[in-house]
């Protein structure tokens, strides 16, 4: 591998990185929302 | 008697919904809106996002195209515009937080500072990877190995066992004071090995650059702008994940009391 393919490598990871995490939080960003869903149909049946 | 009223926030209704009478166990209980909509982040939220996200754009145009390439060791530098400030928050916000969020969790007991520390070591944890992956592959072609055992590089890799072993304690517990308190401690004393790897170029024979010295930066001045501004968005980055995940953090608690409070009723 070239100093070219290491740089391309290296933003790879970067980005991997950043953007794997910023979906898991995107997804239980959603995992909650349905929850906070649930509990309000929950509580409206029990009204 | 339960009753339910649209529109309100999540958090705060939440909360309203848990003192109205989940402490009890019986008698009357409030729960106020559970409306899906409140969950919603603020506008403020929205705009450190996209300022967090844009400077870390415009960190890599400098990095890739605007910084002049380096005479000596080529393209191949350019790794270090994300890998340093990448160190930087891991092992100075974030792990201090941990560290600060651990000592007053334990003089105040307020399981929120215990949130903070989570979400704060997680943050560290995933700067650290990144900073130790740029690392070798920056080193690959500088200094023909991946990996030496190197102080610098030994103890980065030993922070990362420990605050990985950090957040593993922490998901071996259900959160409560119990947790809480264990990962304070641990939090204190892994904290330690954060100035080892500060000063472990200084301490030990080291191969690892040494960028910063007592006369300041060694660095060509346009190399320098764009590292202090990726320096700048990778730290705007980090705040903006850390209030998302905070956030985060203390909405599942809170659904979590509302839970056990939706099963006494």
């Amino acid at each position: 591998m070239n100093e070219l393919g290491f740089l391309f490598a290296g933003y790879a990871v970067v980005w991997v990185a950043l953007g794997g995490y910023m979906l898991a939080v995107g997804r239980r960003q959603s995992t909650l929302r349905r929850e906070i869903a649930r509990l309000e149909q929950e509580f409206r049946t029990g009204e | 008697m339960t009753t339910v009223s649209r529109g309100s926030s999540v958090e705060h209704d939440t909360q309203a919904a848990v003192a109205g009478g989940g402490s009890s166990g019986g008698g009357a209980t409030t729960a106020t809106a559970v409306h899906p909509t409140g969950a919603e982040r603020p506008l403020w939220l929205d705009v450190l996002g996209v300022a967090a996200i844009a400077s870390v754009l415009v960190a890599l145009y400098g990095a890739i195209i605007w910084a002049p390439t380096e005479a000596v060791m080529g393209h191949v530098q350019r790794i270090f515009y994300f890998h340093m400030p990448s160190a930087w928050v891991a092992l100075g916000p974030a792990f201090t937080i941990v560290f600060i969020c651990s000592i007053v969790y334990l003089v105040k007991k307020d399981l929120r500072y215990d949130r903070i520390a989570g979400a704060s070591a997680e943050l560290g944890v995933l700067f650290t990877t990144i900073t130790l992956l740029t690392g070798p592959l920056w080193a690959k072609p500088i200094w023909g190995a991946y990996w030496t055992w190197d102080p610098r590089l030994t103890t980065t890799l030993v922070l990362w066992f420990i605050y990985v072993a950090y957040l593993m304690l922490r998901s071996s517990i259900t959160e409560g004071h119990r947790r809480a308190r264990l990962s304070a401690v641990f939090g204190i004393v892994g904290w330690i090995d954060v100035p080892i790897v500060f000063m472990s170029i200084r301490w030990w024979r080291t191969i690892h650059p040494t960028l910063v010295t007592g006369e300041g930066m060694n660095l060509d001045s346009s190399m320098q702008a764009v590292l202090v501004f990726a320096l700048g968005a990778i730290s705007l980055l980090y705040v903006y994940l850390l209030v998302v995940r905070v956030r985060q953090l203390d909405m599942g608690s809170r659904i979590d009391r509302l839970r056990q409070q939706s099963h006494l009723r």
